[in-house]
């Protein structure tokens, strides 16, 4: 009896459709051995060191209103604090701070700058999610928004920030502790910022990195988009402030509500 | 009109009974559009896939398949117009219907890891109208051919099935091809 060739086309085109998925799942995500959109292998591209000014990098974000959510959007309600302490005194509120933690639960990190009344927050999972919140500071709370739904609620004092962060459809919870400027070296932890254009792709990363030397960073594609793809950042090297993407030099930047650099 | 494929013997019938033939492989091809997207939608893409030798990016590489298999599809339309004896003064060689089949196969075997490296890649997008259109046709593309292929072996269909869904196919294709490899190009150039 005739095979049915359709058939045979369909099953094969199937076959091939999970064989190069697999090999997707697969490949090691770090850009030495893949290429990503608009990556390329010889310096073609333009690096720029943009410190992150509350106007420029991300567009749109306090008043962003997402095109659409992730379908899977984890139905908790937004945004409850944690420690809602009745009245907060003025000394225990600081001017100028910054915080990194490691979230609760997820493999995420956060990392929270105040400066003069104004907040930058970013979190990021080290793979596809991450998140730049900006807004206003008040008398020790925070609610930060950002692109695709994104939420910062969090209340802080001199020694710590608390509260959770919704990001991508899911609600991080955490505690971060004050970050001390010490003499601890050549970069403190903290948050720090890339923004490049390689071969006409706008990509912008994010790296929380934590006291210890441990780091968490993500980076974003076509970085103006209302959701951009978004995957594990090449390491941040802590003694020369820069990383390595696919043969571009990302130079990062510190972002520090203590210094005000970044704001 | 009833819809009872497999209650008559598979002989030339009439046209009521043929379009019911069409139900199963639609429903299939639409469950295969839907998966699509559904998953595309789901997946977190990850911006990085797997990468291959010669190109400078993955956009080229999906752009350049892209378009080779949109070329393919084109010799498809055309060989069907002449199997179907629409060109005028040209009769179908012995061949054409294997020229068919096999532009046709590699036209879609080609679009296969194009479409993986998307939906894995980039996801099911609606940041812009372009990358809406584009992640629409795509999943259409992928329910179409699977109605086709379904649709092929069968007996009994009123005339206008075979080419109404290659043509649909067709211009999914061509919808996913200017959505895509044609912007990309426009922007980007056609090579670094």
């Amino acid at each position: 009896m005739k095979p049915n060739m359709p058939l045979v086309t369909l099953l094969t085109g199937a076959a091939l459709g999970v064989g190069v998925l697999v090999a997707s799942v697969l490949s090691p995500s770090s850009t030495a051995s893949a290429s990503g959109y608009g990556a390329t292998s010889s310096g073609s591209a333009t690096t720029g060191v943009k410190p992150a000014s509350a106007a420029s990098a991300v567009g749109g974000a306090s008043a962003a209103a997402p095109a659409t959510t992730s379908a899977t959007a984890s139905a908790t309600a937004p945004g409850t604090v944690p420690t809602a302490t009745a009245s907060v005194p003025k000394a225990d509120v600081p001017p100028k701070a910054d915080y990194v933690a490691r979230t609760d639960s997820g493999g995420a990190a956060v990392a929270i700058s105040v400066h003069a009344g104004k907040a930058v927050a970013y979190m990021c999972n080290g793979h596809a999610v991450a998140a730049w919140l900006r807004g206003t500071a008040k008398a020790g709370k925070l609610e930060l928004t950002g692109k695709n739904g994104a939420r910062l609620d969090v209340s802080y004092r001199t020694g710590k920030a608390t509260g959770s962060i919704m990001a991508d459809g899911t609600k991080y919870t955490f505690s971060a502790p004050l970050v001390h400027r010490g003499s601890s070296g050549h970069r403190p932890p903290g948050l720090y910022e890339a923004t490049a254009t390689v071969h006409g792709v706008k990509i912008k990363a994010g790296w929380v990195v934590l006291p210890g030397g441990s780091q968490v960073g993500s980076v974003e594609y076509f970085a103006d988009a209302d959701v951009a793809p978004t995957a594990q950042a090449p390491v941040l090297d802590l003694t020369t402030g820069t990383a390595q993407y696919d043969g571009v030099t990302l130079v990062a930047s510190l972002i520090s509500g203590f210094t005000g650099s970044g704001f | 009109m009833t819809a009872q494929p497999d209650a008559l013997p598979p002989a030339p019938v009439d046209v009521s009974l043929g379009i019911g033939k069409l139900i199963v492989p639609s429903l299939i091809g639409g469950l295969v559009a839907l998966t699509l997207g559904v998953y595309g939608r789901l997946h977190h893409p990850t911006g990085v896939v797997v990468s291959i030798a010669g190109f400078t990016s993955a956009g080229y590489v999906k752009s350049w398949l892209a378009t080779v298999a949109t070329v393919f599809a084109i010799v498809q339309v055309a060989s069907a117009l002449v199997m179907y004896g629409k060109i005028p003064r040209v009769t179908a060689p012995s061949w054409i219907g294997r020229l068919h089949q096999w532009s046709g196969r590699i036209a879609f075997l080609l679009a296969v890891p194009v479409a993986v490296n998307c939906l894995y890649g980039l996801g099911f997008q609606t940041y812009s109208t372009r990358v809406l259109l584009h992640s629409l046709f795509g999943c259409a593309f992928f329910g179409a051919f699977t109605v086709k292929m379904l649709i092929l072996p069968k007996r009994g269909l009123p005339g206008w099935t075979l080419p109404v869904a290659g043509a649909v196919v067709f211009t999914a294709l061509i919808g996913i091809w200017f959505t895509s490899a044609f912007w990309f190009f426009s922007t980007f150039g056609l090579h670094r």
